[in-house]
């Protein structure tokens, strides 16, 4: 106690901000997935919503539809398609929309991934990789 | 709060003036009621890390307070039971204005449960929701952040992620 109070006299202020430094712990924390459009058909996407325990993955024609909101982080979907399926790193998940929160997920050969080549910067590699497989 | 409209200002300006106001007056100290409406209880131990010294949410002028009427947040857990409803709408009702309701984990965001007899099966259709909070449980750094998004302290990250890639961002 008398050592912490000295301590805290000689450097001032000792309380900071929420995002001061990286937390130590954070790096361990579970994270949603993310996913690779590469390795991702719809007949794995099917695979995965069977998967997942807690309604966070539909599948909608030739999109994937990822709720973050209702994804648990139990990793199931990456233990079923470890190549297609890794982890996001991402925790501070807050959203002021719930709409925000619902991120839609191209598959492979599908329509929705040659639409969407204009916005996504992931599409032209996966549209190469359609020209080699067709 | 009284927004009575001034002649001349557009909608806009005036709900403007109203989000600083209320910046203003949640931006110093809030204090936040946790309400669990059959959660597993994991949030809670999460809730409840908060104030230890790691987290130490009191430094950023948030604090818990055991009654709503002396709440300016509402943190609400779980996948909101029927048998809660006349709970929830009471705890709602009882909290002076302006208020905050933060949806917290998986359930509460309608993950775990679907509708049933027994549950509504997320939060959304009984508390009208400002920040909702992923995670199961969301970890102590994630409330956090949800809670100073709450408060229009941090800026909204997750709008910006795809989740393709390593969630790379667009």
């Amino acid at each position: 106690m008398p050592q912490w109070f000295l301590r805290g006299l000689r450097r001032g202020v000792v309380t900071t901000h929420y995002p001061a430094r990286p937390d130590a712990s954070a790096a361990t924390l579970p994270t949603p997935p993310a996913f690779q459009p590469e390795g991702l058909t719809a007949g794995l996407a099917d695979r995965l919503v069977a998967v997942c325990p807690s309604w966070a993955l539909t599948r909608s024609g030739d999109t994937l539809i990822f709720d973050a909101g209702a994804c648990t982080a139990c990793g199931r979907c990456r233990t079923e398609a470890p190549g297609a399926v890794v982890t996001s790193g991402e925790f501070e998940l807050a959203a002021a929309d719930r709409d925000h929160l619902v991120k839609r997920i191209p598959l492979l050969g599908g329509s929705a991934s040659k639409g969407s080549a204009s916005e996504g910067s992931a599409d032209p590699a996966t549209e190469t990789t359609q020209g080699e497989s067709a | 709060m009284t927004g009575a409209a001034t002649p001349g200002r557009s909608v806009q300006e005036t709900a403007d003036e109203l989000r600083r106001r209320v910046a203003r007056q949640f931006g110093r100290s809030l204090h936040i009621r946790t309400l669990d409406t059959g959660s597993c209880a994991a949030c809670e131990q999460e809730i409840r890390l908060l104030a230890a010294p790691h987290y130490d949410l009191h430094r950023l002028g948030f604090f818990f307070t055991p009654a709503p009427r002396h709440a300016d947040l509402l943190m609400v857990t779980g996948p909101m039971i029927r048998a809660f409803d006349i709970a929830a709408r009471k705890t709602y009702e009882a909290m002076p204005g302006p208020k905050l309701v933060v949806a917290t984990g998986a359930c509460a965001l309608g993950g775990v449960y679907q509708p049933d007899a027994f549950t509504h099966g997320g939060i959304g259709e009984t508390l009208p929701v400002d920040v909702w909070i992923p995670g199961c449980p969301p970890s102590p750094l994630a409330l956090l952040q949800g809670l100073l998004v709450a408060v229009d302290r941090l800026a909204e990250k997750v709008r910006d992620l795809d989740f393709i890639q390593n969630g790379g961002r667009r």
